[in-house]
């Protein structure tokens, strides 16, 4: 009965988020609803270690879980760093050389002196031609040439690169000459990626470039699963979160690792937009405030915004995820005087040395030294790993910039959160404009280490009336991961005007993409009919390049359609007009959801004796420090009313709450903040 | 310089200014109806003072940078303060109100408080048609303005009663496209509409004087930058020329001459000796020519300068009336916006080389080479490919040129292969790097690029707009010139004709458009260079490698 023992004690679901300073943890027990969190170092030479160390945090050994879902920065980390696996590439002869034409447009409009454009990550000796060539329809109009096909086979070989990529003009349409060279380069190379699989869109220039991005680190992501798979007992499953939301098997990464990319925080975007949902609030944005980036996104009617579109270290990488607008401030931000204004950033202090306060040689006064002179961080609490912040270093920071800029010391502090919190602003006024939204409508979901102690004033500099802290704030991430379900998307291609409406054609596109996405979901166990799908069409008018989402379309009458179209177009751009249009492509995601129904949380039972601990004084403006007491978080009573000024902190993290402001909270540990007007 | 009490302030402000000009310019995206708008963003968004000076900008386009800190200051020279009320968007594109060419229309509201004018809101946007002899309105034989499509002097197209419409109906029987046109001026006068109720926003919030105390704070220091920046430049008189082609209409190398003063933290520019105004449309007026001198005072001693009116105050900009730089009203000047700027610059670059040494580039694709294709798709609807070739960046003192980049004024992007052939009768033979093309040099120039268009349909027309193509991009410091600009069409029976760069011509199917766009110059003598082999950057030298 070992076995059955076994299975009866792996109730944990565990989700770990591996960020670059902490390793957070969350470990849930369905049946029991008891729940355990910890932070722990981060350990970058092991993650495997990391694993192990974080799982040693919640006091559970291996045979006690059944699921292990975690975010990583590897891939994230290897791109940024330029840590990639050398690679050949195979293309339509005629165009070898479109890695180094790229788009044409330079990176810096006025620098003279930097490369305009990043070099190609293959040189052209290792971009290889083959005759072939398909149409935009996918017609074969020259067939591919079996003797090209072997050379570049055994050219790739010689070149000495450890991964291909194939990508072919026009393979969206018509994947038959990508697979068939894939076939061949299989059998002499472990690392292979096929345009249509990992990108199935059309645009030569960024296809490709993905494609090899994702051959790049293919090598790195299955050293990792291959370890993972054999220091792991077995009976434990382990999954990682998806860039686009949910989570997906080691299996299904290896071949497309690029899902990694934005893995971390995209399972705090999910995790947000499972709040959203729970709250029935239609209008989010998620705001997490970390030490060197803040990251914002939009969600809609509890739909995290997805972009295909994105960059990262300057290079496309056009897979579907969550569309975080990554803003360059956090609490290392650097401030400093710059011809009579005072700036913030986009220097960081970085995790090491760290803001002065850290103790740790940092001299460059940051947002955090300013949030700790103003009274809002605690000097006596130690911080996640024993650490405890040192107010004497952050005040020779601030003081040294206060004599430049001719501000007294605590109008200086002032002066960095607000210019930080503008800097913030800005950027919720982007992601929100762009989608035709009222920002002023949002909710601010704030959570991160820094994002609830900045919440407030951002709210009330943009418009925003409501902040909503979320339970388990501080490793709010790491809980995405542990409520996450399983899920695969993609987006391809698929070009159709109404005079040529084939549902026929449209259905045997779906079929396919729902087989491809399904697949690691059936391996994982999944049956058939757990497997839920979700629809997005991208329809436009033609010639537009901004093509308009519809959520779940019926693709049987294009009358009908076209009327949903419509509709959808009024509602984000307030006109629409009888113009043709077309559809341009489909995005669908496979996803198991999670079996269980609670909501997402935290049981947090208060406890007795009142929560306010002590009072301190923080400044809110330059009339002064005022009276402000403190809050113990775990002790505050649900329903329970806190004025501002007050200051709520937990283990990890700070809720400020300025003047004007009431907080309430709630039975499940989330809290509300009406922001008021500033007093 | 005046201080401002408050860097704090200071700074949100001019965050604040400056988040209004982006999400003017975001708007212009989203509602826009043309392509040209929506996807490859050809518009620029700005806030002025109340004098028209530039505070803030949105999207950083050079070309535009410059002129609209004119437009606003030549727009009230013209409309009188009293004459504006709250509520109105006027509208222009006449080149000698701080204009560049007639396709970039600009859009201008006043933003009242207290009954006065405290700031304008002003965007400009490419239309993809503005009438005249040929669709998309580039026509490369006009000898005088009125060809080149319709003349709209500043015109009040909407007041606080709504747009008029007889005004907006008269532009609209004008230009091509009217419902795509129509869209877009709607979405112009929305991007105003939104900075207005943004910038009453910032007012209350801060009150009306803390907001102007604050701009007049912002030009100052945009002063103080661009005047340490100028100090860095020896004093000293220096003298650059560089030549145009030709104008189309048998004008070839047009000169373009600078003398630069530089005194102190003050810097003159001159081009009285610069040719006189040609027949053909690459005249260009005085308000490029100092977007250009902006641009290049940034790009070589202060690119992290704010752009703001405060900017130009130490920068004096001379041209002489009847030159091809300030040819006054009349002359055509459609390609001089992007073409003629981009000699502007190079004239400047090439006076300056000397003063600065190691900060210039050597000659790169100082063009847009522009080629536009219409013709009608399956279906019969008619389209237009507006497509622009970067060539060989220029060689450094430290390093080769990149290839295939755009340089200087200008960044639009490319069109990728595989959506030209999904919407357009063409079918993209092959694209790849022209070896060989840039210049020899310790440095290499790097290489331009080689793009084959197929025509797949009857009765195409195809018209040129590049430079480059006589005068190669020049070599420094003993480097050689980079291959000049070439298109070659090569007719279905194997004939074979050099197209020249301000043309229009007819083809049918199975014709074939070559663009071999031009090579960088070098850098320094090529004895210089020894053994050393490039990694991606510069010429390959004619195949070798």
């Amino acid at each position: 009965m070992a076995e059955r023992a076994a299975s009866a004690g792996a109730a944990w679901r565990v989700g770990v988020d591996i960020g670059g300073t902490f390793t957070d943890v969350v470990a849930i027990r369905a049946e029991s609803n008891e729940t355990r969190i910890a932070k722990v170092a981060t350990r970058p030479g092991d993650r495997v270690n990391g694993l192990f160390d974080a799982l040693a945090a919640v006091g559970l050994e291996w045979a006690e879980v059944g699921d292990l879902i975690h975010g990583t920065t590897m891939v994230t980390n290897a791109i940024i760093e330029g840590r990639l696996a050398k690679v050949a590439l195979v293309t339509t002869r005629g165009f070898a050389d479109t890695l180094a034409i790229g788009r044409q447009n330079r990176r810096d409009l006025y620098r003279l002196d930097v490369l305009p454009k990043l070099l190609p990550l293959v040189p052209r000796e290792r971009c290889l031609e083959v005759d072939e060539r398909l149409d935009a329809d996918g017609r074969v109009l020259k067939p591919l040439s079996e003797a090209d096909a072997d050379d570049a086979v055994d050219k790739a070989e010689k070149s000495g690169a450890e991964a291909v990529a194939v990508s072919l003009i026009h393979a969206y349409a018509n994947p038959a000459h990508e697979e068939r060279l894939g076939e061949r380069l299989r059998r002499r190379f472990p690392y292979v990626a096929l345009s249509n699989r990992v990108n199935p869109e059309a645009r030569e220039y960024e296809r490709t470039a993905t494609t090899v991005l994702s051959a790049s680190v293919m090598p790195l992501a299955a050293g990792y699963l291959d370890d993972l798979a054999r220091r792991v007992p077995a009976g434990a499953r382990i999954h990682l979160f998806h860039s686009a939301g949910g989570m997906a098997s080691a299996e299904a990464l290896r071949d497309l690792p690029l899902g990694l990319a934005m893995s971390g925080p995209a399972a705090g975007v999910a995790a947000a937009a499972r709040i959203a949902r729970e709250l029935d609030l239609d209008h989010v944005i998620s705001f997490d405030m970390g030490g060197t980036t803040t990251d914002a996104c939009l969600i809609a009617d509890g739909r995290p915004e997805i972009a295909t579109d994105r960059t990262l270290a300057g290079r496309p990488l056009r897979q579907p995820m969550v569309a975080v607008e990554s803003i360059g401030a956090g609490g290392g931000s650097i401030a400093c005087f710059d011809h009579g204004a005072l700036r913030v950033g986009p220097e960081s202090a970085g995790a090491e040395p760290g803001p002065a306060c850290y103790g740790r040689g940092g001299t460059g006064p940051t947002v955090s030294d300013a949030n700790l002179l103003l009274g809002y961080l605690d000097p006596a609490r130690p911080l996640g790993d024993g650490m405890r912040l040192d107010p004497a270093p952050a005040e020779r920071a601030i003081a040294a910039l206060a004599g430049e800029a001719g501000l007294s010391v605590r109008d200086t502090a002032l002066g960095i959160v607000a210019v930080a919190n503008q800097t913030m602003v800005r950027a919720l006024r982007r992601i929100t404009v762009e989608r035709g939204v009222d920002g002023r409508r949002c909710a601010l979901l704030a959570f991160g280490g820094a994002g609830p102690m900045h919440a407030a004033a951002v709210a009330r500099a943009f418009g925003i009336a409501r902040v909503v802290v979320p339970v388990a704030s501080s490793i709010f991430s790491a809980l995405g991961c542990a409520a996450a379900g399983m899920s695969y998307s993609q987006q391809r291609t698929v070009r159709m005007a109404p005079a040529e409406w084939d549902p026929g054609r449209i259905g045997s596109a779906r079929t396919e993409l729902r087989a491809r996405l399904s697949a690691p979901l059936v391996a994982a166990g999944h049956g058939p009919h757990e497997i839920r799908i979700e629809e997005v069409a991208l329809v436009r008018y033609s010639g537009q390049s901004y093509a308009v989402e519809i959520h779940d379309p019926d693709f049987a009458d294009q009358a009908d359609f076209g009327r949903r179209f419509r509709e959808r177009h009024e509602r984000l751009y307030g006109f629409a007009t009888d113009e043709p249009w077309e559809l341009v492509a489909l995005r669908m995601r496979a996803f198991a959801p999670q079996r269980e129904n609670g909501a997402l949380g935290i049981a947090a039972a208060p406890m007795p004796g009142g929560s306010q601990s002590a009072a301190g004084a923080c400044v809110f403006d330059r009339s002064g420090p005022v009276a402000t007491p403190r809050h113990e978080r775990s002790r505050l009573a649900p329903g329970q009313t806190v004025r501002g000024p007050a200051v709520i902190a937990d283990a990890f993290s700070t809720v400020v709450v300025p003047p004007g402001a009431t907080l309430t909270a709630d039975r499940r540990g989330h809290l509300f903040m009406d922001v008021g007007a500033s007093p | 310089m005046r201080a401002f009490a408050d860097p704090v302030t200071l700074e949100v402000i001019r965050n604040a200014l400056t988040a209004i000009a982006e999400e003017m310019s975001l708007v212009i995206m989203r509602a826009a109806r043309s392509p040209l708008l929506r996807e490859a963003g050809d518009l620029s968004s700005a806030v002025t003072d109340a004098d028209g000076n530039l505070v803030a900008q949105g999207r950083d386009v050079p070309m535009h940078l410059g002129v609209m800190s004119f437009t606003v200051r030549e727009f009230l020279k013209r409309v009188p303060k009293e004459r504006l009320s709250p509520g109105d968007v006027w509208f222009l594109n006449l080149p000698e109100v701080g204009g560049n060419h007639l396709p970039d229309v600009k859009a201008i509201r006043p933003v009242f408080d207290g009954g006065a004018v405290r700031a304008f809101a002003v965007n400009l946007a490419h239309w993809a048609d503005i009438g005249g002899a040929i669709p998309g309105s580039y026509v490369p034989h006009a000898t005088d303005a009125w060809q080149e499509g319709l003349r709209i002097a500043p015109l009040r197209l909407f007041t606080a009663a709504g747009p008029d419409r007889e005004k907006l109906d008269f532009i609209l029987a004008n230009v091509r496209g009217a419902a795509e046109r129509e869209g877009d001026i709607l979405a112009q006068m929305a991007s105003t509409r939104a900075a207005e109720i943004r910038l009453h926003q910032l007012f209350a919030e801060h009150g009306t004087g803390t907001v102007l105390a604050a701009i007049a704070a912002i030009h100052d220091r945009a002063e103080a930058q661009m005047r340490a920046a100028i100090a860095q430049v020896p004093d000293g008189t220096y003298a650059g020329e560089d030549w145009l082609d030709d104008d189309g209409s048998g004008r070839e190398r047009i000169a373009v001459r600078v003398k630069v003063h530089v005194k102190g933290d003050e810097a003159t520019f001159d081009f009285s000796d610069s040719d006189d105004a040609v027949p053909g449309p690459v005249n260009t007026t005085p308000f490029i020519t100092a977007a250009s001198v902006f641009y290049v005072a940034k790009a070589l001693v202060g690119p992290d300068i704010q752009p703001s009116g405060g900017c130009y105050r130490p920068l004096k900009v001379v041209t002489r009336p009847g030159s091809v730089l300030d040819p006054g009203i009349g002359k055509p000047v459609v390609g001089g916006n992007h073409e003629t700027s981009q000699r502007v610059a190079d004239a400047i670059f090439r006076a300056l080389e000397t003063a600065l040494p190691g900060r210039a580039s050597a000659g790169g694709p100082t063009t847009s080479g522009l080629i536009l294709f219409g013709g009608r798709r399956a279906d019969g609807a008619w389209t237009t490919l507006y497509e622009v070739h970067g060539g060989g960046e220029g060689a450094r003192a430290d390093r080769d040129g990149m290839p295939v980049i755009r340089v200087h004024m200008s960044n639009v992007m490319n069109t990728p292969a595989e959506v030209i052939e999904a919407e357009y009768p063409i079918r993209i033979e092959c694209q790849k790097l022209r070896r060989g093309s840039g210049g020899l040099g310790r440095h290499r120039g790097g290489d331009g690029l080689h793009r084959e268009y197929r025509v797949m349909c009857q009765d195409m027309s195809v018209t040129s707009m590049f430079e480059r193509r006589l005068v190669p991009p020049y070599g420094l410091r003993g480097g050689a010139a980079g291959a000049p600009f070439r298109v070659t069409i090569t007719r279905a029976d194997g004939r074979a004709e050099d197209m020249p760069g301000k043309a229009n011509a007819r083809l049918d199917t199975g014709d074939l458009v070559t663009v071999e766009s031009c090579g960088g110059g070098g850098y320094g003598t090529p004895a210089a260079r020894g053994n050393r082999q490039n990694s991606g950057l510069g010429s390959t030298g004619g195949g070798t490698s």
